[in-house]
């Protein structure tokens, strides 16, 4: 069993001109510890795609398996319940809560999931080491830049033990040297963590690094295509 | 941590907490300290009432309020008056004769009740020998039939103090009496209608002119305190089945309902202060809702439930009410603390408050039960501003919130 199973993906918005057919009729597997980058031009359904596969909207048709669970048949709150428990996300703003440090940004995942407060401390602050940024622990994000805030929003993202990290455009706002190291410490948390990340990007750098690409075109599948793993740990 | 991040959301437009914050100060405040004015009014016109002729209780002989004739005294009165001294909660009690007559001057009468006390027991429960303004209570070597008379009758029948006033009245046997008695001291209450209508005489004196035994028409009771006055009231009522014993809301029901109104009064001002404020605490909440849509999606999204982002906002909009409610609560509790010290001084309304029977001197009170349910009311206003941002949050989709910029 794949830990992601798409089969015959459909979401249609129904606007008030024409439907808009964003993602069709997509048919994917996604392994455990791969590193998969959702790639296309803009308006081809790479936000939409993930959007689904991470219980944020509502396919018109098809199903979404993620460990063997239909999420697209979830109730709302049930909905929400799953992906506290099984996805973490990094989005292109980074998206702190910016009253909270660094650390309670991270540690407020584990409250959510009903951690006891010493062990989502210890945690959060473990976290917070292996993204490099265990110095940094009592910053707010407006002291932090661009960089250091996205490696804190990964950091939440694995902060609850989730199956995979789904990042939309993580390195968009960021330079060149913040963006490779930025991939290096996911390339490495996916390799130390086995840990499954699915990006949808423009960027080269991570089609470069990524062990495969799946290329979408008007809301459909154009190709797929594993890459060497090789690839990985070079800028 | 939710607790803290609503207090940290809080904070983070300060200037526009702020305006919400002192103005549910303001309002607090300012609904506070008028509510303790009336409040304080309502309850002079009663403490007034009570200490210048109510007392606490009154015992009479049944059907005396509808005949008050001499001869509808209080059967063993004295023996009565003996016991009800020793009943528990009791602070002192007075006998009083009533006799309804005439005062005269060469000039003008007036009908008025003739009021035979003991002046030792009298000062016990009623205030009178603190508002003479000329004379003395009923001093010792002070002549034949000393009578203290009110300011208003006083000018009314053209009197001074040591004037000699002549009173008229009948005994117990029907037959009309003449008295010449020696003004000795003259009073002035807040009651003009009360200082008008009420001599008062020493009760010795008035046996030797009615030529009877002794005997009392009213006895007069004080509590130990206003709390304890109802278990009093009812003990005394059932020692007493064959008497008509009222209390002073019977006696005066006008100061009663006033009292209440104003109280009454006080909650409907604060209600309306609330239901104003509940409008500027939802704007202000749902702009910050507003203005946070992407990152309530970013929770809803990374796995916060409705109902606790729900609940974060409500948390947010109580605990900004609470800080200008308890800003307000403090300012008000202070300004009423220093007010009922210091007094408001309404000399200038003197004619005015006197018709209310109410001290010119007004002391703000507020009890403390509102000061309790204040802050209730101030949370189910919180809550109720709540609702319109709080229902726009749940309805948030966290996949259109997060592309939101």
């Amino acid at each position: 069993m794949s830990l992601i199973e798409l089969h015959d993906l459909c979401k249609t918005y129904n606007t008030a001109a024409v439907p808009v057919r964003a993602v069709r009729n997509v048919s994917l597997q996604i392994e455990k510890q791969e590193f998969t980058a959702i790639v296309g031009p803009s308006g081809s359904g790479k936000t939409t795609l993930l959007n689904l596969i991470g219980g944020l909207d509502k396919p018109t048709g098809g199903s979404i398996f993620v460990e063997g669970k239909d999420i697209a048949t979830l109730k709302a709150n049930d909905l929400i319940d799953f992906r506290l428990h099984h996805i973490g996300f990094v989005f292109q703003a980074y998206n702190l809560i910016p009253v909270f440090t660094a650390k309670e940004n991270v540690e407020f995942i584990m409250l959510l999931q009903g951690v006891s407060k010493a062990k989502r401390e210890q945690r959060a602050l473990e976290l917070l080491e292996s993204v490099g940024l265990g110095d940094r622990v009592n910053s707010f994000p407006t002291q932090l830049s661009g960089g250091q805030q996205q490696r804190v929003a990964v950091a939440r993202a694995l902060a609850s033990r989730p199956s995979f990290v789904l990042a939309d455009e993580p390195t968009a706002n960021l330079d060149s040297h913040t963006a490779g190291a930025l991939l290096d410490m996911m390339a490495q948390l996916n390799r130390e963590f086995e840990m499954t990340f699915i990006f949808s990007t423009h960027d080269p750098r991570v089609i470069k690094r990524a062990h495969r690409v799946v290329t979408l075109e008007d809301g459909a599948v154009k190709s797929d295509i594993r890459q060497n793993e090789a690839a990985e740990g070079t800028e | 941590m939710i607790l803290s991040l609503a207090w940290k959301n809080i904070w983070r437009n300060k200037k526009r907490s702020l305006i919400i914050i002192v103005a549910t100060a303001l309002g607090l405040w300012g609904s506070l300290l008028s509510g303790a004015i009336w409040m304080g009014w309502g309850e002079s016109m009663v403490d007034t009432a009570i200490s210048r002729d109510l007392a606490h209780i009154q015992i009479h002989k049944p059907g005396y309020a509808q005949n008050k004739e001499i001869i509808n005294y209080i059967p063993d009165g004295f023996q009565i008056l003996k016991e009800t001294q020793n009943l528990p909660g009791i602070a002192a009690v007075s006998g009083r004769t009533l006799v309804e007559g005439m005062a005269a001057s060469p000039t003008s009468t007036f009908g008025v009740k003739i009021v035979g006390i003991v002046p030792a027991q009298a000062k016990t429960v009623t205030d009178i020998y603190k508002r003479l303004i000329e004379g003395e209570y009923f001093p010792d070597g002070g002549g034949r039939n000393p009578v203290v008379i009110g300011r208003k009758l006083a000018d009314r029948l053209g009197l001074k103090l040591h004037s000699k006033i002549v009173l008229s009245f009948q005994d117990l046997d029907g037959s009309l009496n003449y008295a010449a008695g020696k003004i000795v001291g003259i009073y002035k209450t807040e009651s003009s209608l009360f200082d008008q209508s009420n001599v008062f005489m020493r009760q010795a004196d008035l046996f030797r002119l009615l030529n009877t035994k002794p005997l009392i028409h009213e006895i007069a009771i004080r509590a130990e305190s206003a709390r304890i006055m109802p278990q009093v009231y009812a003990a005394v009522k059932a020692n007493y089945p064959q008497l008509a014993v009222h209390s002073w809301k019977e006696l005066a029901p006008e100061v009663a309902y006033t009292s209440a109104a104003m109280e009454a009064f006080t909650y409907i001002f604060i209600g309306i202060i609330l239901f104003a404020l509940l409008f500027g605490i939802t704007n202000t909440m749902l702009m910050a809702v507003i203005e946070r849509f992407r990152e309530l999606g970013v929770l809803i999204a990374v796995g916060m439930k409705k109902g606790r982002v729900f609940t974060m906002i409500l948390l947010e909009t109580i605990l900004l009410s609470i800080t200008g409610g308890v800003a307000g609560i403090v300012i008000g509790a202070i300004s009423i603390v220093y007010l009922a010290h210091a007094g408001i001084d309404l000399t200038a309304l003197a004619s005015g408050m006197e018709t209310f029977g109410a001290s010119t001197v007004l002391r703000p009170f507020l009890p403390l039960d509102m000061y309790i349910a204040l802050p209730i009311m101030i949370v189910i206003t919180a809550s109720l501003s709540a609702v319109l941002p709080a229902w726009k949050v749940i309805h948030i989709q966290p996949s259109e919130a997060i592309r939101t910029y």
